[in-house]
């Protein structure tokens, strides 16, 4: 699994990213220092809900060392709250006002509610603790199906209800259509000869990175607003601080650090922090600074999951599926994020349910409620973790019912045509599910471990097998994205060749850990010819780079990497005109090939040249080109696709379950994958790896805790349980029967994002095949042995 | 995150020194040990000391004696213990605990002493030290040194028989004739984290293999290590590769011991596992004293 | 309120009129200037990613104040390197892709570090249990134990 020896596409190639990072050279946000920097801490609410009677900063200000101290009443009307238009486009569901420190009343336990700015950040924390804020407790909503009863105490001011979003999924189905759509659903359900009725839950929990967030920002009078930001989306955050502080574009300038210690989908939201840090640094008229402590980040983002599904599952004697009613409900916490809103998870996920499912008739909908949480914000697997748990669930409960092989009845319901539409409107382009799908089948073994289980049977051991599947996004396109975000799906870059033939390549996103450095300089050697080392990346920088949304989505082996491969192409194309023109050789594309630093004409020898000498020609010596012909080799190019890609991924898990302790140990776990071509095998591995572990350990250990009045019992890394080395296996991934893209000009598929969605059938699936013998079936998470042990006992 | 403001800092190099430095700083002086709990409380601002006694450089307290019993000084790190391989049988309970307390870092600079009178809820030594039974010496400047069983030292969760100017400065096991085994097993949710439950048995055999004497205590309940009485009564005689007697024993325990339901687990699941933890450790416990018997 | 305080880190004596309170990882990153050394927790001590040696052990330096290092010598994952060779295990970590974001990396290479030399012989599931103190959230650890358990192996066959 290492592919070829080369340095090009497909190569694995070592990480260009690596070497500054061990030699303990990275450059991290919170590595960054400006000259009379002030820090920011955070005074934050103890209430899950609660009206605020008075705060008194009196004495806090008076501690030495102190700046300033802010409340939301003092900035309500300095600075505009969100929402914005640079996060809105054609978003549907509503989008509560929010300030970044609480105004009148605080809506979760946790939320900022004063500021202190102070020279030292020792002495800031010292200064929270003289803050009095007298609160008036109010009744906490919690529970989001309570919530949306009418009768509920209501979280947001002003609202007539808790419900933030409700979606009826029609696709292209008019309103009557519709109708009629969901009264066959109905039918069938009804006279189906078999039928699986159960609400499956996924519990609040998402992926911390290790590198909690941060903001520094910094003022001056002629060039405006300047912040360093840990973030997956710079752009969308300058047209954001742009908004709130009612400040032209141009003058504000954002950097999201060279390296980042993760983000997942953490750091791709807009929240509440960085508007007030950017407000504070025009206030002061000094670099303000705030670093996130880990227990701020895990009161506060990352929170992700926590949705119920209802679900009916339908099918015929023979097992293939013939309808399926999903009812899903979701709780956004405060929903007071920018983009996402609480709501875009679960809206994602019920949109993608059907999964690589053909269900002929599939009715879908969700109802989102606000809560006295912290928001639903985004994590990787963004949305997908709970529907996939839900369907790969029943599909394995339906199969004991009808007794079939779970595999089997899974095998076939798998879309077999495509592209293909999904009835909720989703659209996947290409690949061959069953292909990929029978790899694992293969891998797994199924008759020789059936054999095994019933001998471990036998001495009171309990092993199982399970499969999860999942369809994932590979890259989004926007007529999808803007629905989901406010904001376009489209990569775009800018490649440009120097003078001496290096080769720089600018784009607006910002990876963090992805290995972008790596793979865009295997493509550009792969296209261009050059040594990978002659390849410089450089991302999130506003100033530098073409806007574009951020490293989130499946948007890089399937977008980014596409618009990397499209501008290489151009400028190659100009520089075979130019050649051809120079050498008066006829200037067919196809007849020239650039590799080993040169430009050369495949059939006749002596027409070459060295790439950067051909560079040097084009840009610098610019004069007698070919009519028409300009200067200069820079080329930018924008990629999206307007059909919804696909990377298509099968997991297979094996465990053992102690009936003694509950405990779960995974034998092992196997992943086929449709990657498409694979850019870089060790790093596609590795994504694979990372991703499967974290659905992992969200399945078994970690969990966002709230007690009966809201209080959060999970912030820190002692309560909020993140698995070890040694609490999981290793992953066996293949990625030998997958199928090229068609839809990308490199033929690659977008893994990152979407490997985590198989994991929670995989390992419900596996659970429940190894507790048969006593009849349990998953249907919640965290899968703890507590729970395990209750549900053995019945 | 940041400790408050600290007003001193002592380090003292002998056990007169650093009994003499808390003396003089009074109330809000706190020792620090290998801090891997004290200054998790005092970053979380729970504890703000003023003065902070290091005892990193009383070399006293950091040696380990096997002479007529073992005497473990109060600095002896977790690291100490679990590499040192006379500890075995009868004090193997010791090095079952050390090796899986935490992680290699913690363990680098986690102490006995400092656990012992940190008293956390579900730690590992109190739990293991009840039921090895140990004395421990305390010393102070007004008053000397004095000496204290474990059982009277150990008080509620987070609370000792240690007065604030008191510096623990070891832990004396006597050295006992016969044959005896201990052992020591945990059980959390990731891989040596706090237990949810820690049980720790030692046993003594006569030459029959048969049980004379049982303690055994239990960790992870609320009210922090208990002896498990009713188990100790009923191995006594088993013997030494009765299991069905072994089981029995901590079974009956555990459906006895009063135990409540928490966010890490409901009662009946810790009394699961108070079974089948206290059965490994038992089981572990007669086999140490078994080979014990072997050797002489 | 303030000591002097010198601390040796990676050969270098660094010096500095400083709080008592402040800790160690503070003194390395903004006293030292040493950046390579990262922090992940409030308070708890669990992600392991300030790991240094101090005597030559692996401890967090989260949970140490720089007060208590006066007069002793630390090694940061900057001094890992020698004279401009790679340590073993920042050539293996390279080769086996152990490392995406690197925020974790510096902390697993510093405890990794002094586990070979105890422990060379050391099987997967040892390194892994060696390995509890260190969270990666990226790279789901196989590659980092690969890469691991192959430096344990050159460095014992020199
Ligand atoms: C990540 C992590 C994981 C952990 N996991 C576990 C685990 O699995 N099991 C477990 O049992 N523990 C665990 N612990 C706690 C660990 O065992 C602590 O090391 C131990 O509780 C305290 O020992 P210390 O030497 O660090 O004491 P310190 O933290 O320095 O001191 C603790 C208390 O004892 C006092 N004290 C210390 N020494 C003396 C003395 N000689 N005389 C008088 N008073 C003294 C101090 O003033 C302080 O009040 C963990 C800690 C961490 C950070
Ligand atoms: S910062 Fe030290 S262990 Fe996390
Ligand atoms: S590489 Fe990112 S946390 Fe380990």
């Amino acid at each position: 699994m290492t592919g070829h020896t080369g340095t090009g596409i497909g190569a694995s190639l070592p990480r260009l990213e690596d070497l500054p990072l061990l030699l303990g050279k990275g450059k991290y946000f919170a590595d960054l220092k400006r000259p009379g920097q002030l820090h920011v801490f955070f005074f934050r609410s103890i209430h899950a809900h609660a009206k605020i009677k008075s705060i008194d900063t009196r004495q806090a200000e008076e501690l030495p060392g102190v700046v300033a101290v802010v409340t939301g009443e003092m900035i309500k009307d300095e600075l505009l709250p969100l929402p914005q238009p640079s996060v809105t486009a054609d978003l549907p569901g509503r989008k509560p006002t929010f300030w970044p420190l609480a105004v009148n009343k605080v809506i979760f336990h946790g939320e900022p509610v004063v500021a202190v700015v102070a020279e030292d950040p020792y002495v800031a924390e010292d200064a929270l603790e003289l803050i009095d804020v007298d609160y008036e407790p109010l009744p906490y909503v919690g529970d989001m199906e309570a919530a949306l009863d009418p009768a509920s105490p209501i979280v947001h001011e002003g609202w007539d209800s808790n419900q933030i979003f409700h979606i009826d999924f029609h696709s292209d189905r008019s309103e009557s259509e519709h109708k009629d759509y969901v009264k066959r659903v109905a039918e069938l359900i009804e006279t189906a000869p078999h039928v699986i009725k159960q609400r499956y839950r996924v519990h609040r929990c998402g992926v911390t990175p290790m590198e909690p967030r941060g903001v520094l920002a910094e003022w001056d009078d002629t060039d405006g607003l300047m912040v360093w930001i840990t973030s997956q989306r710079p752009h969308v955050d300058r047209y954001v601080f742009a908004d709130v502080m009612s400040l032209p574009v141009s003058k504000v300038r954002v950097v999201a650090p060279v390296d980042q210690g993760g983000g997942f989908g953490v750091k791709a939201a807009i929240y509440r922090e960085p508007m007030l840090i950017t407000y504070l640094a025009r206030k002061l008229g000094r670099p303000v600074r705030w670093l996130e402590t880990r227990e701020e980040n895990l009161m506060t983002v990352g929170q992700e999951r926590d949705q119920i599904h209802d679900l009916e599952l339908a099918a015929d004697e023979n097992g293939k599926i013939i309808a399926a009613r999903d009812m899903g409900m979701a709780d956004a916490g405060d929903g007071c994020a920018g983009m996402y809103w609480g709501y875009n998870m679960p809206l994602v996920g019920a949109a993608r349910f059907p999964n690589a499912f053909d269900i002929p008739f599939c009715e879908v909908q969700m109802r989102v409620a606000v809560t006295n949480k912290a928001v639903l914000s985004p994590a990787r697997g963004l949305g997908i973790y709970p529907t996939r748990f839900a369907l790969d669930r029943a599909i394995d409960m339906m199969a004991r019912k009808i007794g079939m092989e779970p595999s089997d009845l899974r095998r076939k319901n798998l879309i077999t045509e495509l592209p293909a539409k999904l009835s909720t409107g989703i659209t996947y382009d290409s690949g061959d599910f069953r292909k990929t799908y029978d790899r694992l089948i293969e891998l797994a073994d199924l008759p020789a471990f059936r054999k095994e289980q019933e001998a471990a049977r036998k001495e009171g051991r309990y092993i199982g097998f399970g499969i999860g599947v999942g369809a994932e996004p590979s890259g989004v396109h926007s007529r999808r994205y803007i629905v989901n975000t406010g904001t376009p799906a489209y990569a775009a870059t800018d490649v440009r060749i120097d003078h001496r033939g290096g080769v720089t390549v600018y784009y607006g996103d910002a990876p963090h850990g992805q290995s972008h450095k790596t793979v865009i300089a295997q493509i550009v050697s792969t296209e261009l010819g050059v040594p990978p080392e002659h390849v410089t990346v450089i991302h999130g920088d506003t100033q530098s780079t073409p806007y574009s949304t951020g490293t989130v989505a499946a948007r890089g082996a399937s977008l980014v990497m596409s618009s990397v491969a499209v501008a290489c192409r151009d400028l190659r194309k100009k520089m075979i005109r130019v050649f051809a023109h120079d050498h008066k050789a006829d200037p067919d594309y196809s007849d020239y090939e650039f590799a080993d630093g040169q430009v050369r004409h495949k059939r006749s020898d002596n027409l070459r040249s060295g790439f950067a000498e051909l560079a040097y020609r084009i840009i610098v010596n610019s004069i007698d080109l070919p009519p028409g012909e300009t200067g200069s080799l820079e080329q930018k190019a924008v990629f999206e696709n307007d059909f919804g890609m696909v990377a298509f991924s099968a997991h297979g898990a094996f465990v053992e379950v102690c009936a003694k302790t509950g405990r779960v140990k995974i034998l092992k776990y196997i992943t086929s994958d449709d990657a498409g071509t694979v850019l870089n095998p060790q790093i596609l591995v590795g994504q694979i790896e990372g991703g499967v572990i974290q659905g992992i350990s969200n399945f078994l250990f970690e969990e966002y805790v709230y007690d009966e009045n809201g209080q959060q019992l999970s912030s820190s890394l002692a309560n909020y349980k993140i698995a070890s080395a040694a609490d999981v296996p290793a992953i066996d991934v293949y990625h030998d029967a997958g199928t090229y893209c068609p839809n990308t000009p490199l033929g690659a598929r977008a893994m990152g994002e979407g490997c985590i969605g198989a994991v929670p059938g995989a390992l419900g699936n596996a659970i429940s095949d190894a507790l048969q013998p006593f009849g349990v079936e998953i249907v919640e998470t965290p899968v703890t042995p507590a729970k395990i042990l209750r549900m053995i006992r019945g | 995150m940041y400790p408050s403001a600290i007003q001193n800092y002592e380090a003292p190099d002998s056990v007169d020194g650093a009994m003499a430095a808390i003396a003089k700083f009074g109330d809000d002086a706190h020792f620090i040990a290998g801090g891997q709990s004290l200054m998790q409380a005092i970053k979380s601002r729970i504890i703000q000391p003023e003065t902070l006694v290091d005892l990193q450089n009383v070399d006293e307290l950091r040696s380990l004696e096997m002479a007529q019993g073992v005497t473990i000084g109060a600095m002896v790190r977790y690291r100490d213990i679990a590499a040192n391989a006379g500890l075995d049988g009868r004090l193997g309970a010791l090095r079952d605990a050390a090796s899986h307390v935490g992680d290699r870092q913690v363990r680098s600079r986690g102490t006995i002493g400092g656990s012992l009178c940190w008293n956390f809820v579900s730690a590992c030594m109190p739990t293991v030290t009840l039921a090895l039974d140990p004395r421990l010496t305390l010393g102070s400047e007004a008053r000397g040194r004095r000496e204290v069983g474990i059982r009277d030292f150990l008080g509620e969760p987070m609370e000792t028989d240690r007065q604030e100017d008191e510096l623990l400065i070891s832990i004396f096991f006597p050295e006992a004739a016969g044959r005896h085994g201990s052992a020591y097993g945990k059980w959390s949710l990731l891989t040596d984290g706090l237990p949810v439950i820690g049980v720790c048995a030692a046993v003594s055999l006569d030459d029959d293999n048969k049980c004379t004497s049982a303690r055994v205590s239990v960790g992870g309940l609320e009210t922090g290590p208990v002896r498990f009485k009713r188990a100790e009564e009923e191995l006594l005689g088993a013997g030494f590769d009765d299991l069905k007697s072994h089981e029995g024993a901590i079974s009956a325990a555990a459906e006895e011991a009063e135990i409540f339901d928490d966010i890490t687990g409901d009662a009946e699941f810790r009394r699961q596992l108070i079974r089948s933890v206290g059965l490994k450790s038992i089981v572990k416990a007669f086999e140490r004293a078994a080979a014990a018997g072997a050797d002489q | 309120m303030k000591r002097d305080v010198t601390i040796t880190i990676n050969g270098v004596e660094y010096s500095g009129n400083i709080p008592i309170r402040m800790l160690l990882v503070d003194f390395i990153r903004d006293v030292a200037g040493l950046t390579g050394t990262h922090v992940g927790c409030t308070f708890e001590g669990q992600c392991g990613a300030c790991t240094i040696h101090l005597n030559g052990e692996a401890v967090k330096s989260c949970l140490l104040l720089a007060v208590q290092c006066h007069g002793k010598e630390i090694t940061t994952v900057e001094g890992l390197a020698r004279e401009g060779a790679l340590h073993v295990l920042q050539e293996e970590f390279h080769r086996h892709h152990a490392l995406q974001c690197g925020y974790c990396t510096s902390g697993m290479l510093m405890n990794a570090a002094e586990f070979i030399t105890e422990r060379p012989d050391a099987d997967d599931e040892e390194i892994r249990h060696a390995l509890v103190g260190n969270i990666c959230r990226c790279t789901g650890y196989t590659n980092i134990i690969k890469a691991i358990s192959a430096a344990a192996k050159r460095n014992a066959s020199v």
